[in-house]
């Protein structure tokens, strides 16, 4: 890192999104974001330009429109200000400090992050990664999706569910047939000429690009056999929803969802699947398709 | 809940119809919430359509009852557990 360099600037592809990043100051992204580096120069769908040192009282006495925490930890809030959108990220290790302040615009295309401890200067550092990913899919006919996909060079089957459903190890098993598993934990969906695609995003593991077009969603849960169920409009479209990544304090946000889960519906096969979690369950599908 | 609490917790949805089913999802800054929405059946629909055109919950009632072959205490069990039910979403 050398604090006087300007103009740093690298550029990722991410979903056939190109992201530009500008920084005051070089930075390393985590080792997840390496393969998604991209010399692409033409096109830019986002941008984000980084800062160093983070402004004081930024919100103060403002309500955040949204608040990312559980009972051990805050993740982020959201805020609303007169040009866009305003982020406070807490640091995940360090319980309430603040890590990035990001401001996004109206139209959700640039970002400005300020970044804490110049020492490790890392604009992206989690959870400040996904969020922006998220915010890339809102206005893109896009959703980021908690699932795991396996790709066998002619379907791509979308497995989600919540935590313990059985994601990694429905991906383990098809990974064991042979398939190809675009990620076990976190995708994007992008509809494209009303096709719709799947794509891997950068994790905390190396691994490269991956996209496949999608043809079938399973909302799976364990089993003591095998069974399926075809799911069909309003239902298959809010259980598919449900497993989003959503931030639901916008009215537009959620009406452009639901749009969109509607014609993923009524476009690709959605399942209700459980099963038994060994290789009997890839005959059952294949047979039920 | 009156007429005008009713129209504020309805504000605080939104709603759309896919395939002939309405769906409903809750507006919120909770994170353990934003995953919740459901569809719903024909009296859920009546009484959503309904909830910020009468005065309170018992004109809820009487439209049930006038619209669907029940009795005054399901109609106004309904209600009460539908109005619950959005409340508890947000």
């Amino acid at each position: 890192m050398n604090q006087n360099d300007s103009n740093y600037l690298i550029s990722l592809n991410i979903a056939d999104f190109i992201i530009q990043i500008k920084s005051d100051i070089e930075f390393t992204p985590e080792p997840g974001y390496e393969l998604f580096l991209t010399n692409e120069k033409e096109t830019t769908d986002f941008v984000v330009n980084c800062k160093a040192d983070i402004p004081a009282d930024i919100f103060a006495g403002q309500k955040p429109v949204f608040e990312a925490e559980n009972e051990q930890q805050k993740f982020y809030d959201i805020y609303r200000y007169k040009a866009g959108l305003g982020f406070v990220i807490y640091n995940q290790q360090q319980k309430n400090t603040i890590q990035q302040i990001a401001l996004l615009d109206k139209e959700f295309r640039n970002w400005t992050i300020y970044a804490s401890d110049i020492a490790e200067f890392n604009p992206l550092r989690y959870p400040m990664g996904p969020i922006i990913m998220h915010y890339m899919t809102i206005k893109t006919n896009s959703v980021m999706m908690h699932a795991s996909c396996a790709f066998d060079g002619q379907r791509a089957r979308m497995f989600s569910g919540f935590s313990g459903v059985g994601k990694s190890t429905m991906s383990r098993i098809w990974a064991e047939a042979g398939s190809t598993i675009i990620n076990d934990d976190r995708l994007i969906i992008r509809e494209l000429e009303n096709k719709f695609f799947v794509y891997n995003t950068p994790m905390y593991y190396k691994d490269i690009p991956k996209k496949a077009p999608l043809n079938a969603i399973y909302l799976i849960h364990h089993s003591p056999e095998n069974k399926i169920q075809k799911l069909k409009g309003a239902i298959a479209a809010t259980r598919t929803m449900a497993f989003c990544i959503q931030n639901n304090y916008d009215r537009s946000f959620v009406a452009e969802r639901i749009g969109f889960f509607a014609r993923l519906a009524a476009a690709v096969d959605i399942y209700d699947l459980g099963f038994v979690p060994n290789a009997s369950v890839i005959e059952f599908v294949k047979a039920h398709e | 809940m009156n007429t005008k609490n009713l129209s504020k917790l309805k504000s605080r949805f939104v709603s759309r119809e896919v395939d002939k089913e309405l769906i409903l999802v809750p507006l919120t800054g909770n994170i353990a919430k934003m995953n919740e929405m459901f569809t719903l059946n024909e009296t859920a629909k009546l009484i959503w359509e309904n909830m910020d055109k009468v005065e309170n919950e018992e004109a809820l009632t009487n439209l049930i009852t006038n619209e669907f072959e029940v009795s005054h205490e399901i109609a106004s069990a309904d209600v009460s557990t539908f109005i619950k039910h959005l409340e508890t979403m947000l």
